[in-house]
């Protein structure tokens, strides 16, 4: 069974996707988290763009953080699928290539900040796919999630 | 601030600025054995409605994957 996610790893990770010029963005509970918000989750998960140039670098960058990938799944991230679930490395890693409720990922990388190197959607548009996708388990973290929003959003700068 | 988000909820949220990074994800970052969704090494889906279907029927209702519109 694969370990838990580290900050390590989530610099690794952006390290090698700005090596290989992976436009990407992490998303869902753990985009939340390292724009600041104080909950748990399992897996990291990262919007990817979905296009023949980013899915040769998404490969190429997983292949360098050791991610074990046959000619077929090579083939199909390259191509995009879209959603691919990865539970053969040290971490789990989901990649979306097309999450419920944001149009493309041209518009939430204009609206995504940049965290210790990482790149992060913006809250509004975590909130906006987590209420597309209409999960229990989704549903259940919005109210706290949306309040953060809120108290992110008015709180006081550096 | 306010006076809509709960007290106790602004503690945590001003308690998690004050914490780098780092220390944020290293108590955020939990890992259990999630059956039927960590049995397989690689899973892809062509669209979203596949991948949330397969979620419906084939994973625990306990989970919360399944939706609820």
């Amino acid at each position: 069974m694969a370990a838990r996610f580290e900050y390590r790893q989530a610099q690794e990770i952006a390290a090698a996707f700005r090596k290989h010029r992976v436009r990407y963005l992490f998303i869902g509970k753990s985009g939340a988290i390292i724009l600041g918000f104080p909950d748990t989750t399992q897996d990291a998960d990262l919007f990817v763009e979905k296009s023949p140039e980013n899915g040769r670098a998404i490969v190429a960058a997983l292949q360098d953080l050791g991610f074990p990938l046959g000619p077929d799944h090579r083939a199909e991230i390259e191509r995009g699928k879209d959603f691919v679930q990865l539970r053969n490395g040290t971490y789990d890693l989901d990649l979306v290539f097309a999450p419920d409720g944001i149009e493309t990922f041209g518009e939430a990388d204009r609206r995504a900040l940049e965290i210790e190197g990482m790149r992060v959607c913006h809250i509004d548009d975590i909130i906006r796919s987590k209420e597309a996708a209409g999960r229990v388990k989704d549903l259940e973290s919005l109210p706290r999630l949306k309040a953060f929003r809120d108290w992110w959003t008015r709180r006081p700068g550096p | 601030m306010d006076p809509r988000i709960p007290a106790d909820w602004i503690d945590d949220f001003e308690a998690a600025s004050a914490r780098t990074l780092e220390e944020r994800m290293r108590y955020a970052f939990i890992h259990t054995y999630k059956p039927v969704l960590d049995d397989e090494p690689y899973r892809s889906f062509d669209t979203m409605a596949e991948y949330r279907r397969w979620c419906e029927e084939k994973l625990p209702s306990w989970l919360g994957y399944g939706r609820t519109v």
